[in-house]
Parts: C-alpha cells; structure tokens; sequence
C-alpha cells in the first residue's frame, strides 16, 4: 500500500509519502500556491513521486489538509449569498447576540455588520412559521418563496443558505423551499439549515449555514479541479480531506458541508503529534507547534483529543456552530516583535515580522528583535552553524535591534532583553498551555509535551520545565507534522440532533428512535463512502445539562440498548464531566440532554506502524562536533555554557546525548538545556527526559522554601 | 502593602509575566460563572463581572463581561468593610447586595472570599451577578416602588461560610425568600465557584512569585494604567466642556414629569471631573442611582472608552482602580445620581446609560474624532412573569434590548448591539419559546433606517412577543421623548416606543415605565428601540455609500434625494449629474 498526506499551508505545502511494502517514507516540501493551490498539490506530487521512484496512479491512498475554506473566511473573498429566512426575522444575521466585541470602545466594528455573509439586500423573508413544538403556525406561502427566489437569481448570487426558525424541530418548509430553488435556480449552491445544523440557537446555527454558503461554491469548486487534475496525472485513488472534528471526509461529503473544514491544518498536527508520542509510548500528550507568526496548542488525555465547546466553535470572527477540536491559537512565533510599549512595559507579539521583512539577523529590511533575533543574540541559532541551504543570519544586526528598543530603554543589556523576551514568549505559552490543561482538571506533570513547527523544539525544553512536564518529544519531522498527521486518520462524520429531553423522566422510546436515526444515517452515509461493516463504528454522545443552565457539556454516551440503565450511565457521566470541567457536581438536580450525536467512524488507516530509516553515522561522536557557547536559564540565573551543535540525521538511533546541545535538522532546531537527556527512538523521535532537571530546579525550590 | 523595595526592583520580564496570569485568571472566573450559572440573565445575558481585589478594594484584574458590574465592585469591598470591620477570617464566604453601601443595585449580588496568605488577609476574589428575583414587592424589576426596602431582601456582608462553616440557616432564610429560589440558588453556587477558583489562582501566583512580587506587580500595573490614562486627560486642553440638557421621560410614576440632566465635563490637568449639579433632584420612585455603585462605575467605563478606546490602542491596558483615580464625579447628595437612604434605587440602568451619552457629547466639541453622535444610551429592560400551572412556581424572564451607536468621525453607528455602558448578550429566541409562555413574532432592524449624516446613525431593533397566558410585564425603559442628539449637522435619532396590540382597535401607546402591569392571553407587545444620532451633514456623504444604504433598505430612494441630495434612478444607480446640481444648490442655499 502507497498512501500519499499533502497538507496545504499558506507558506508551504508538505508531502509525506509512505510505501508500506519496502518500509520508506519521503518527505518533501514545495512553496505554496495561493492563487490556486491546487498547483503546488501538482508539483509537490510529481517531485514526490519521482523521489520514491513511482507513478501516481501507485498512489493506494491520497489524504489532504488544506487551508482554502479558512482563507475564505479570513479573506473574506467568499461567494454572494442570498439568505432565504422566516418572516420577521430578516435580521438575525446583523443583530448576532447584540454583545460587542470590546467592551471598552467606541470605535470598534462588529465584524458581523462591516463584512456581512449575506448583504441585507439578499436576506429575503417568507411567510411561515413553526412552534417550538414542531408545529406549523403559518403555513410556507410557496408562490411567494418563488418570488424571492427568483429576485436572487436576479441579484446574481452564487449560493442561497435556508433557515427558518425551528427548522431542527420541523424541516418541511426547508425541504420544500429547497425543492422551489432547485426548480427555480438549479445552478445555485445550496446550504439548508436542517441538514447542515439541525441544532436550536438560531443565531449560531443560521451563521454556521451562512457560512457553509459563503465557502461552498469556491470550496467545492477547489475540491472538484484538484480531483480531476489529479485524475489527469493518473492519479486513481480520491482524495480525502482532514475535517475539524479530527476525521477525514470523501471529497463530495466535503464538497457538500465544507463547514467541516474549517480548522483542517492545525488538527492534523495535533493528530501528527499525538502519533508521535503513542509511538515513544506516551498516552497523555500536550502539542506545541510553533510556526513564525502563532503557536497552536492542543491537549489529548489518553491521546484523544477534546472537542472545543459549541459556542466557543469560530472561525475569524464568525460563529460555526460544527464539531471542532479543541486547539488553542496564540500569537508567539519565531517572528513575534519585542517591544516597550508608552507606559514602559516589556512585551513580545501578538505583532510579527513575518516572513518579510522577518528579525532583524536576516537583513532583509527588518530593524525590530524578534523572537528569532533573541535565540540567535543567546547562541541558540549560530551563524556558522547554519545546514547548508538555510538563511545567513547577522548576529550583530539581532544586537542592535535589541539594544535600540529595548535594551536602552530599560537599562538592561541586550543580552538580558533577548533573554527576557524569550522568557516573556515562554510564560505566555506556558499560560496557554495551562488553560487548556490544569485549569481543565488535567496535570501537565502527567503528560507529554510534543514540539512541532520550526519553532516548538527551541522552546520545548523551558516549557516543560515551567509546567513540571517530565518529557519532550520532538517528532523525526517537527516542520511537516501536520502532513503525517493526515496519514494516522480515519474516516469520521459527526451528525447531531436537539432533542431537548429530561434524562432524569426520560422518554426513552425517543431517545432510542432519535439516535436510531442518526446511527442509520451515519450508515448510510459511510456505506456510500465504500465502507464495509467490520470498518464502522459507531459512537454516541449527549449534550447535557442541570435543568435551567443554560450550557451543555459533552457526554460520551454507552453503546448498546437505549434503556433506563443506559440513560442512568449518561446521567452519572454527565455529573462527572460536570465536576471536571467546573469542580463541582449536583446529583440531586435533573439532568436533561439537549442534543444528541452519533459519531460514525470508517477505519482507513492500516495498522502498519511507519518506520524510520536510520541514516545515523556509524562511528557518531558528539565531540567531532563544533562547540559554541549558548545561554541557557539555570536556576533563573543566566548562564554560558559550551555546546554541541549537532546534526541530527547523523545521530544513529538508540543513542543518547546529555545536554547541553543543539540538535539541527533542515526544517527546525532542537534545544537540550544541560542535564536533559536525548534519546533517538526506532520511530525518529528525540525523546527527552526532563526528569533529573526538574529535581535540580525542585530541590533548590525545596531549600529556598526552607529557607524563606 | 507593597513592599517599596519590591515595587522598586520587580523586573520588567516578571511584571509582563504576573500580568497574563491576572488577565487569565478574571476570564477564567467569569467563564465559571455564566456556564454553570442558572438564570438566563446570568448565563446567557452574561450580566455578571469578575475579578481580584486588594485589601483596600482596588481592583486588580477583571473579566470582559459586563462594565458595570465589575467597577462597582470596590464599593461592594468598602461595604462589607462597614459591616464586618476587621471581622474577615480566611474560610468567609461573604454575601452582599446594599446599594446604600456600595451595590450597584439591589439584585446584583455579590460573593466575596477574603484570601489570606500565612494567616494575613492579602486580597479579595471577587464577583457579582444579576439574579432573577431579589424577594421584592415584585417579581423581576419593577420602578415603582415606596423605599429601598420594597425592592428586595439586603444582605448586609451575611456569610454564607463563616470560617469554612456552612451557615444553613442562612441559607434556608435566602433562597426561601425569593420567588425563583432554584434560580438563584444555582446562581450564588456557581458566584461562589467562581470566586473561589480567583482565590485559589491568586494563591498559586503568590506561591510560583513570592507575596512582595505579586503586590508589586499588582500596584505597578494600576500605576501603568492610571499613566496611561493620565496622559490622555492631559491632552484635552484645561476647561469646561458642558454638554446639552438631556431629559428623561419622568420617573415612573409622575408620568410626563420629565427630569433633567445637566453634565460637565472639567479638564484640569491630568484630573477629569464630572459635575452633575444641576440635575434632577431624588425622586419617589425607584428611578434613583446608587452612586458608589453605579454612577462612579459608568463614569469610569465611559471615560475609558472614550480616551483608551480597546479597539484602537496597540497594547493591551488593563482596566483596573487606575483607571478610575483621575475621574471624580461631583453630584450632590438627595441628587438622582446621589439619593439618600432610604430611596428606592433599583431602576438605574436608563440614567447611567444617559450619562454616558451626556459625558460623550459635553467631549464631542474637543474630541470630535474619539467621541459618537448620540447614542441610543437606554435600555429596555423589561421582565415578564407568571406562575406555572403546573408547578406552581414562579417563572420569571428578565430581557435586556439592545440600542445603537451614533455616527463616527470616519464611521457609521453601529447598528442593534448593547451600548455604553452595557454588554450583555441576547438570548435566543428558539431557546425563550421552549421554556416561557411566550412567542416572538418578529425581531428585525426598525424599518424607519437610519437617522442620516455624513456618518450615519445606528439603528434600534423592534421585536414583538405575543403572550400565550396571562403574564405580569415591568418596564424598566426611557427615551420616549427626547432622542438621541446629531452632531455637526447629523441628524437626531429616533426615539423608543412600546405599542400593547399594534394595528389593531385595541392598540395602547405604553409608558417606558410601568411596574406590574398586567397583560393578557392572546395580547401582542411591541418594543423599538432608539435609533441613533447621525454625524456630520448629510450631504456631505458619498453618494455610493448612500446608495449602498437605499440597496440594504437602510434608507429609502425618496429620503436619499430628499435628506441626502443623492438622485437615485430607477434601476438603482446614481444619477450623478442630478446629484451635483442638487448638493450644489442645496449648498447655496445654506450659505
């Protein structure tokens, strides 16, 4: 078997090849395409392909992160919608949930209004109503739905989003109105709100289905060209594209809700992440993946990922109400700006340099430190120790930047600026990282911590010591995790329904029809895919609550008949679930269950574990390498020490170093303060135990409570 | 108490540390707070505030959710001081809701937990949050009312845990005596949940950083802010700015008597001081406004938005007790915006959102780029209740309409979101339905559009309810007679109205203010809220965003060519010609 992972960034697009037959993998870089990515998809497989000395119709599996739907909606370059909506209520799109953005402004846009999905002039509204019981309290006036239709085939709009209120609870006047549409306006792309969100909120769930048009014709545009470029290089296999809920779709299921693709890109590195630790044996990971301009976080307890809570599911600035995993974006990279600000206070980023002008050593024009400059001013980047191929840096360029803006401003040296800067990055990763973990009931002490992106291996170290995190993995490949990650994927729909019931007095016959349901759609659904029996499964989870919150929590729901026992189970997680998250539970209050999931899953991956070519020297010496002096923190005191900068493709698995050292690869650097160790695994991993570092730092803690 | 030397040495790397926990550690407690709340006005409304305090109540952090709450809550500290004095012992949780000593209003309760460090007190977590019902003469709000004490139950610093002890009985006694008592029980759970996580946040700072680093780092950075702010007082130059009288409808009970409000701005220095003598003396209702705990906060919340605008700044200034020192407001005493006890104070929400409009249009003449047309600057606050066939129980539902933003130097209004002074969300309307007795027939842009300028106003929103049984209805609204200002030749809004059965034999123009007032079965209520002042002369703007607005029924063809001077053709493009032969004109005739 040949299974191909493009994933599509907005920089570079990352190919990985794996032929499981004779056991090698490649990977391969190719700048990006943004006008058409599906260019770069070209290039990069073909060179892929001639690298690993096959044809792409080889190809077995052809697996795609990509990046287009979220550009859309960052670019706001989607198409012109028309919105189809009850009587009454043309504006539930411009009022959103009324509350601004800041709190503190006068001057501040809301992004709802200033770059609306649907232009007002497009939101049409129709006579009809149903109750929130489902009932119909005006019926759908059809001549008059005609009519609008036809004004926004007049308007020229390329998609239309229907959503009345309620619609989850009674979809017959959508179905009907898409009918008329299909009539009227066959070419139009079309996003009922029943069958991408059949979920109560109706301000989120009309955004989420506005959204879906917004993005569709472009996306699904994308998604067609690319299969049949593919098609024309030979390539046999279809594509399957990464989701947001950490399951890859077909590309017509995508085509058709390519909602579900929104966070693509950083899901897949978490995925590419986690893999990387299960195989160095680790279940509890934490993901850093630290690019130049932002850092993605991401917390997997067992090594399954969490979902992020419905209404905290957007996307830019706008509400999606659709499964997401729980990925935290933060604005520290490799290119985040140090500076001081009026009022004389440190900081570093949101703000980057970029890739142009970038810091200061790559003399491009940029005059402000950066991130980068900082590790270059404390000898974690060096100038003479650069791979061949890579940036010539200035450190001498990195020294004035830090002296003219920060150094001289709060009497410090440049040394100490650059230091303070990186510290500044470390802690707000380190707060990052905490909200998603202790503050959610997990201790960091208990997991792993793996370093992805350029940037992640340089800070990973100090982060893991901050949080008391006993081990580092950085992944054979830290620039190219995302794309690994789409080969460790499988199929996975998520499909949901409010139900809106006690589980305390249940009706249990409508708790089992409602999720016999969705499990008989998730089928059928996965059959079309091609999916045999014994690749489904099926999982079910509730959304519930105390009677009278006002938010649900996610329950993972038993399998097996829907009886008294079964909905007991649910309730007793859900009190569980509640004290974590909250840290406190009611067992005497009703629990109600708001909306149900079924989670079908199609197993595509094979078992077969990728394995690593050892490129090692045989007669490797850490001494043969050339020492440079680098500054580490020890004991939060500053201090130089000579290091190692060694290569890391000539380190033979099975070895150990002890830091300090500074292991370089093509796409990232990795940084081993003093008294951590390395290891090279089987997998290409660097495995690195923290642990005799964490006692040194925690005895001198011990001894300065002591002595407090 | 910092520590001088500390103060002195703390190093810039560490303050920006401490200053991402603070930041972290007021979301994370508001956060708590409305997602395990129980009421909607809490949990969807996210009427609430949340934050750390000193020994001396000023406020070190504080979450984004609603800017009132969290600035009164130093008033709430000050009051729990008068009561208990030294009487403060690690394990207290501390309920209070006094608006004669520091509440911002009877039903904003808040739970408060000293935190000690070896056995000393070092700070407060803190935090408040609206409750559906407070046990007063009536469910929900109400305006008219006799005295303070009709308007609720007083917890005068009561402790819930005393030492780490439950007091049961006082808890039977609380949640006994209000109406919705399953509501405000898991509301005051969920306040303690969360003052408790602030305390247990704030400890951990101290162990990772050292007691003196912390107080150092806390006092530094008010000192920051209050820098910050200084700075851009200074750059208004010394005097007087008044702005013009405003008036609101009346008080609630003396219908068409209105009350005015009288606001001047004073620039001395670095110091901004509100005067707002001349304004309408206390009044017999509940139309009065505590002022630690509410006048003071909407000063400090629109001063700040005015001059370190979140949107606009580069750098991230925390709001904290120094960005409330240079900003003194001067009101006398037996005042409406200082009444005396035992006057009602409940209904204060309208008055505060008017003096932030006021303050904003006595700075419009000097920072005619940082200031707003008038602003809608009210709320409908509205509450609706029954009782439940079923059960019996009382069902209560507090709604808070949003308003709109007048026009901007370089911008338009901002159209149906909360303003000013509020922030709260809207609850939706298929969650509303499934719970209350109640239907909502429309919820849409009031279709008049928008109040013109160069600029354009905001526009209010008009929704209707139908009631599907007998319910009790309190107003809690103002702005029926004067709307809100243009500036610089904008055009004035549109004032608010609410219509018992529009369009029909049975349609009753309704007060902005009624308590109690009994609405039937099958009855249709229609509120529209203020439309917003427009900036600068209409003719002024560009004819292709007029254009724009004629296609988005902002406005109409027939007021564009009228108000606007833009010609519009039938197939709906500009008549450019026309256009400048009309605006020429209309220009002549102006000089």
């Amino acid at each position: 078997m040949i299974r191909l992972g493009v994933d599509v960034g907005g920089t570079f697009t990352d190919l990985i090849l794996l032929n499981e037959e004779s056991d090698q993998s490649w990977i391969h870089k190719v700048p990006s395409t943004p006008s058409d990515p599906s260019e770069a998809v070209i290039n990069g497989v073909t060179e892929i392909c001639e690298m690993a000395g096959i044809k792409p119709f080889e190809i077995d599996q052809f697996f795609h992160g990509t990046t287009v739907a979220t550009n859309i909606v960052l670019e706001h370059n989607g198409a012109e919608v028309g919105l189809i909506t009850t009587e009454g209520f043309r504006d539930i799109l411009h009022i959103a949930r009324h509350k601004r953005p800041f709190n503190f402004s006068l001057y501040q846009d809301l992004p709802w209004q200033k770059y609306p999905l649907v232009r007002r002039r497009n939101r049409l509204v129709v006579p009809e109503r149903i109750s929130a019981a489902g009932e119909i309290l005006t019926p759908l006036d059809e001549e008059a739905t005609r009519q609008q239709v036809r004004k926004l085939k007049e308007a020229n709009v390329s998609a239309i989003a229907v959503c009345f209120l309620y619609s989850f609870k009674n979809p017959q006047h959508e179905n009907r109105v898409k009918e008329i549409i299909q009539e009227e306006f066959p070419e139009a792309y079309l996003s009922i709100s029943n069958e991408i969100l059949p979920q109560y909120r109706e301000y989120e769930r009309f955004s989420t289905v506005a959204l879906n048009a917004f993005i569709g014709p472009k996306t699904s545009r994308y998604i067609n060209r690319l299969e049949d470029v593919l098609k024309k290089m030979g390539i046999k296999t279809s594509i399957n594209l990464m989701q947001s809920n950490g399951g890859i779709a077909t590309a017509q299921v995508a085509a058709e809700k390519p909602i579900s693709l929104l966070l693509s890109g950083p899901v897949a590195g978490l995925i590419g992440g986690i893999k990387a630790a299960k195989n160095a044996n680790f279940d509890n990971i934490i993901t850093l993946d630290i690019g130049g301009t932002s850092a993605d976080i991401g917390v997997a307890p067992n090594g399954e990922m969490r979902m992020r809570h419905l209404l905290d599911t957007r996307i830019g600035q706008y509400n999606a109400m659709v499964p997401m995993v729980d990925i935290d974006t933060i604005g520290a990279g490799g290119g985040s700006i140090a500076y001081v600000d009026e009022g004389g206070i440190f900081r570093v980023g949101p703000q980057s340099a970029g890739a142009d002008p970038g810091p200061a050593c790559y003399n491009r024009g940029g005059t402000v430190p950066t991130s980068t400059d900082a590790n270059v001013l404390l000898g974690r980047i060096h100038p003479e120790s650069r791979l061949a191929g890579s940036m010539q840096i200035k450190p001498e360029l990195s020294e004035k930047a830090f002296d003219e803006h920060i150094a001289s401003k709060l009497n410090m040296t440049a040394l100490e600026a650059a230091a303070g800067a990186l510290k500044i990055m470390t802690h707000n990763m380190v707060n990052a990282i905490e909200m998603n973990s202790v503050r959610k009931g997990y201790d960091p002490r208990d997991f792993t911590l793996v370093a992805a992106g350029g940037a992640g291996p340089l800070f990973a170290c100090d982060i893991a010591m901050e949080l008391n995190i006993p081990n580092v993995v950085v992944p054979p490949y830290p620039g190219i995790t995302a794309a690994a990650g789409l080969l460790s994927t499988d199929i996975a729909y998520e499909k949901v329904h409010t139900l809106w019931g006690s589980l305390t007095n249940p009706d249990i016959s409508s708790i089992r029809d409602v999720i016999e349901k969705l499990e008989q759609d998730s089928l059928k659904t996965l059959k079309e895919d091609g999916l045999s029996d014994e690749q489904i499964v099926l999982q079910r989870v509730c959304d519930c609550r105390y009677a009278g919150q006002g938010y649900e929590l996610r329950v993972d729901a038993p399998k097996g008949e829907i009886n008294e026992a079964w909905v007991k189970e649910v309730i007793e997680r859900f009190h569980q679930v509640h004290e974590r998250e909250y840290a406190s539970q009611f067992p005497d209050q009703e629990v109600v269950a708001i909306n149900v999931r079924v989670i079908g899953i199609g197993l595509v991956q094979s078992d077969k574990e990728q394995s690593f070519v050892d490129q090692g020297k045989p007669n490797f010496s850490v001494s043969s390498y050339p020492s440079y002096p680098v500054y580490f923190w020890v004991q939060d005191k500053l201090q130089k020490q000579d290091t190692r900068f060694i290569n890391r493709e000539d380190i033979p698995v099975g070895t150990n170093i002890l830091g300090p050292a500074v292991i370089q690869q093509k796409d990232s650097t990795t940084l081993l303060p003093p008294d951590c160790t390395a290891s090279f695994d089987e997998y290409g991993n660097i495995v690195i135990d923290m642990t005799e570092a964490l006692s040194v730092k925690n005895s001198k803690d011990l001894i300065a409570s002591i002595t407090k | 108490m910092t520590d001088k030397n500390a103060y002195e040495n703390i190093d810039p790397v560490t303050l920006g540390v401490i200053a991402g926990s603070f930041n972290s550690i007021a979301k994370e407690m508001a956060l708590v707070l409305y997602r395990m709340a129980y009421s909607s006005i809490i949990r969807e409304s996210e009427d609430l505030g949340a934050g750390l305090f000193d020994v001396d109540g000023n406020e070190i952090c504080e979450s984004d959710s609603t800017p009132m709450h969290i600035g009164s809550l130093p008033g709430y500290i000050d009051g729990v001081r008068h009561f208990l004095g030294d009487n403060i012992n690690d394990g207290d949780i501390i309920l209070h809701n006094n608006p004669y000593y520091g509440a911002s209003h009877t039903p904003d309760l808040a739970i408060i937990i000293p935190i000690f460090y070896d056995g000393e007190l070092v700070a407060f977590a803190a935090n408040t949050g609206h409750v559906l019902d407070a046990g007063g003469m009536s469910p929900g709000l109400m305006v008219d009312v006799v005295d303070v004490y009709a308007e609720g139950k007083h917890y005068n610093a009561i402790k819930l845990y005393n030492k780490g002890e439950k007091n049961e009985e006082i808890w039977r006694h609380i949640f006994e005596n209000v109406r919705t008592p399953k509501e405000n029980k898991g509301d005051v759970e969920a306040m303690i949940a969360s003052a408790k996580l602030g305390k247990r946040r704030y400890l951990e700072l101290i162990e990772r950083y050292g007691l003196q680093t912390v107080l150092a780092a806390q006092k530094r950075w008010m000192d920051y802010s209050e820098e910050m702010i200084r700075k851009e007082i200074s750059k208004i130059p010394d005097g007087e700015y008044k702005a013009p009288t405003g008036w609101l409808d009346d008080d609630g009970r003396n219908y068409g008597e209105r009350l005015r409000i009288e606001t001047s701005v004073k620039i001395n220095g670095s110091d901004l001081i509100v005067d707002l003598t001349g304004s309408s003396d206390q009044v017999e209702t509940a139309y009065n406004v505590p002022f630690s705990g509410s006048t003071l906060p909407a000063t400090y919340t629109i001063v700040r938005a005015i001059l370190l605008d979140e949107a606009v700044s580069e750098v991230f200034i925390p709001q904290n007790s120094g960005i409330f020192k240079p900003i003194k407001v001067e009101a006398p005493l037996g005042s409406m915006w200082n009444p005396k006890a035992p006057a009602a104070c409940t209904a204060r929400i309208n008055q505060v959102q008017r003096l932030a409009d006021q303050i904003n249009l006595a700075l419009s003449e000097v920072l005619p780029d940082k200031t707003t047309a008038g602003n809608a600057a009210h709320v409908h606050f509205n509450s609706y209740a029954g009782i439940k066939e079923d059960s019996g129980d009382y069902w209560v539902y507090i709604e808070v309409n949003e308003g709109s933003y007048g026009g901007r130097y370089g911008k338009d209004g901002l159209d149906s979101v909360d303003n000013l002074v509020a922030n709260t969300r809207n609850n939706p309307i298929e969650e509303l339905e499934m719970r209350l007795p109640m239907r909502c027939n429309r919820y849409e842009l009031r279709e008049e559009g928008a109040s013109a300028g160069k600029w354009r106003g905001g526009i209010g929103i008009v929704r209707t309810w139908e009631f599907i049984t007998d319910s009790l209805f309190t107003g809690e609204g103002d702005r029926h007679t004067d709307p809100p200002r243009g500036v610089y030749g904008g055009q004035d809004g549109l004032t608010g109205s609410m219509t018992l059965n529009p369009n029909t034999d049975a349609e009753q123009n309704l007060h902005a203010k009624l308590t109690n007032f009994k609405i039937r079965k099958g009855d249709v209520l229609e509120i529209r809220t203020p439309c917003a002042g427009g900036y600068g002369n209409p003719h002024e703007r560009d004819p292709q965003d007029v254009l724009e607005d004629v296609l988005d029924d902002f406005t109409s063809k027939e007021k564009a060519e009228e108000i606007y001077k833009v010609v519009i053709r039938d197939d709906l493009t500009i008549d450019e010609k026309a256009t400048k032969q009309l605006r020429e004109g209309s220009k002549v005739l102006n000089s």
